[in-house]
């Protein structure tokens, strides 16, 4: 995948890697045609780090496009602008298995499955999807924390809607 | 304009694709309703999505993730607020789970009741329905033990089938041309019958080897009222697929017609039969026999000919009926004074097995001119898909005449461009200029020697 001119995703975490290991406050990268910044500061003169990055990144990942996506678990690369540079996830989002609507409760009125920031296994439910009167769990699919639901409690969904984001956990 | 309650657009979900899933948008739009389609996720930008006011996607590519399902059609259709759900033909449309879902969730299904699909749907159920209602039927002799099945034979004349009582799907059926062959064949089939389908019994079956495909478009008002919107003749066929179909069926005598015409619609009115409906029969070319094969309970793929014909709006009518209104069918005569003839595109090759052509359509142009239809999904730079059948169009011309219709058909069909797949083009190039073709009333028999013959000549030619 990596050409001489465009970096991959594993070269910008290794970039990250090295960065942090310094005594960096903050940082441009310029590829040939992808600039990375990166700082330990919420740093306001910098473009949100999302913005800058993602859309440049050559890597396997798709670009998150609005619902549907045609995948069932789609990889993006999530970059918390404000955070610190390390530890660096990759965000996943969780789409919709089937068409139908979305709980974050097992019963109404019930505690929810996960809220935001939960830790999840690859099997935690994050939620039901009820499609004619027959439930469905959905499970979170990657290991990390919840990092936010996309669909409110009790949404109409298509197939393939993006549901939550799991920042996964890359420490393992 | 459409008087659904409270005055709101009634919402019509389309659960289909391809060109009928095109149509039935249209027809929303006739009616002044808001057509919502329920697409895979390979079709959300297909033509219907974009001419639809909005798009569900309701599973992935595979039709049985999406188009087949029957709780997620229910459901799209809840989201979109439907108040009537179109099938289109294949996948769910004569589905009666379908039609349950729907009935529970107060949305109408533009379709029959589910137990008349249900009446219809199986072969013997079926047969025995047209047998109450009068409807002349093959002579058949149900089986118990194969050793006497050779005396059954004798009695019924050859040639005959040997069918499954519980089959399906073509398999099993065995062809026998004289009482050796018979005693010989039966025991395999009832061994096979078992292994298949659980159940070893057989009938026997009058088999007419040269027989024409005449059906009856029918429209049930759902009280037992019947009107009859005359026949097409759809024997141009190639392993039980129809090719060219026309309306009216030519050649048919009044009596005969009068048989086929009043079969069906005694057959509609036991049934009180709602909407839609086409009643398929044999016609034998070597004697009298008119013979019932099966009743379709859904809109055909071949509707646009009987629509040309008698200027019409079938799938309109269809969801008027569903949403309680008049259906504003005019009542016509048994022939209609003009004649339209429909040849089917298909994304196959011809020259190679007529095997499944899809891929990315770079060019396509449509003919103009009076009287052509072409109805249709497909536009330059369409990525035709590998997942579901291939149709591509179906390029429709109403004339004058029978001769005038094949004679525009043949130079309408030669000013299609489609470049990117190979078509069934020239197939329909062959057919039309076929003078047994020309004069109408080939067997179903007939397409498959005759398009042998073309290409061993093809071959000779090349050498």
């Amino acid at each position: 995948m990596t050409t001489p001119s465009t970096p991959s995703w594993q070269d910008i975490l290794d970039l990250v890697t090295q960065l942090d290991d310094g005594s960096f406050a903050s940082a441009t990268v310029e590829f040939r045609d992808v600039s990375v910044r990166v700082s330990r500061s919420a740093d306001a003169t910098a473009p949100a780090a999302p913005s800058a990055l993602a859309p440049q990144v050559p890597q396997p990942t798709a670009t998150v496009v609005a619902p549907p996506a045609a995948t069932a678990v789609t990889t993006v690369p999530v970059v918390a602008a404000a955070s610190p540079v390390a530890p660096v996830s990759t965000g996943t989002l969780v789409t919709a298995p089937i068409i139908g609507v979305f709980y974050r409760s097992p019963t109404p009125g019930a505690a929810p499955f996960v809220e935001p920031g939960a830790t999840v296994t690859a099997d935690t439910t994050i939620g039901i999807i009820e499609v004619m009167k027959l439930m469905n769990p959905v499970s979170a699919g990657s290991a990390g924390f919840l990092k936010e639901f996309l669909v409110a409690d009790n949404a109409q969904i298509e197939f393939g809607q993006p549901l939550a984001v799991i920042i996964e956990d890359t420490s393992s | 304009m459409t008087n659904a309650p409270e005055g709101k657009i009634p919402v019509v979900l389309v659960a289909n694709r391809g060109e009928i899933a095109v149509r039935i948008v249209a027809a929303a739009r006739r009616i002044g309703a808001s057509p919502v389609l329920a697409a895979s996720a390979a079709d959300a930008d297909s033509l219907a999505a974009r001419l639809a006011d909005r798009v569900i996607i309701i599973g992935p590519a595979q039709a049985g993730k999406s188009y087949l399902r029957p709780e997620y059609v229910a459901e799209a259709a809840v989201h979109a607020g439907a108040d009537v759900v179109h099938a289109g033909y294949g996948f769910l449309s004569e589905q009666p789970e379908l039609a349950e879902l729907l009935e529970a969730q107060n949305i109408a299904f533009a379709g029959p009741r589910p137990e008349t699909l249900r009446a219809v749907g199986d072969k013997t159920s079926a047969r025995r329905v047209a047998v109450a209602a009068g409807v002349p039927v093959a002579v058949a002799t149900e089986i118990d033990d194969p050793s006497f099945a050779a005396a059954l034979g004798d009695a019924l004349g050859y040639p005959l089938l040997i069918k499954a009582v519980h089959g399906g799907g073509g398999r099993g059926i065995r062809l026998v041309h004289n009482s050796a062959e018979l005693a010989e064949l039966a025991p395999q089939a009832a061994a096979e019958a078992q292994a298949a389908f659980g159940n070893g019994a057989l009938y026997l079956e009058r088999f007419y080897p040269a027989a024409r495909h005449v059906e009856v478009q029918v429209f049930g008002d759902g009280e037992g009222g019947v009107q009859v919107f005359g026949d097409r003749d759809c024997s141009v066929q190639r392993r039980h697929q129809k090719l060219i179909e026309e309306c009216p069926a030519p050649g048919l005598s009044k009596a005969r017609r009068l048989v086929l015409h009043d079969a069906s619609r005694a057959l509609v009115k036991a049934l009180r039969y709602r909407g839609a409906g086409t009643v398929e029969f044999l016609v034998d070319t070597e004697s009298d026999d008119v013979v019932f094969l099966e009743m379709n309970a859904r809109i055909q793929v071949e509707h646009p000919v009987t629509e040309e014909a008698f200027g019409i709006d079938l799938v309109a009518a269809q969801l008027r009926l569903a949403l309680g209104l008049d259906p504003q069918l005019p009542d016509v005569p048994a022939v209609p004074s003009v004649v339209a003839i429909e040849v089917r595109i298909n994304a196959e090759d011809p020259d190679n097995d007529f095997r499944p052509n899809p891929g990315l359509i770079t060019h396509v142009d449509w003919p103009r001119g009076p009287g052509i239809r072409v109805d249709t999904h497909v536009e330059s730079g369409y990525r035709f898909p590998p997942f579901y059948d291939s149709l591509m169009a179906k390029l429709i011309v109403r004339a004058c005449s029978r001769t005038a219709a094949v004679e525009a058909l043949r130079s309408a069909a030669d000013a299609v461009r489609i470049e990117g797949v190979k078509t069934t083009l020239p197939l329909h190039d062959f057919v039309l200029s076929h003078p047994d073709f020309i004069r109408g009333g080939v067997s179903t028999t007939w397409f498959a020697p005759a398009w042998e013959h073309r290409n061993s000549l093809i071959k000779e030619v090349a050498q």
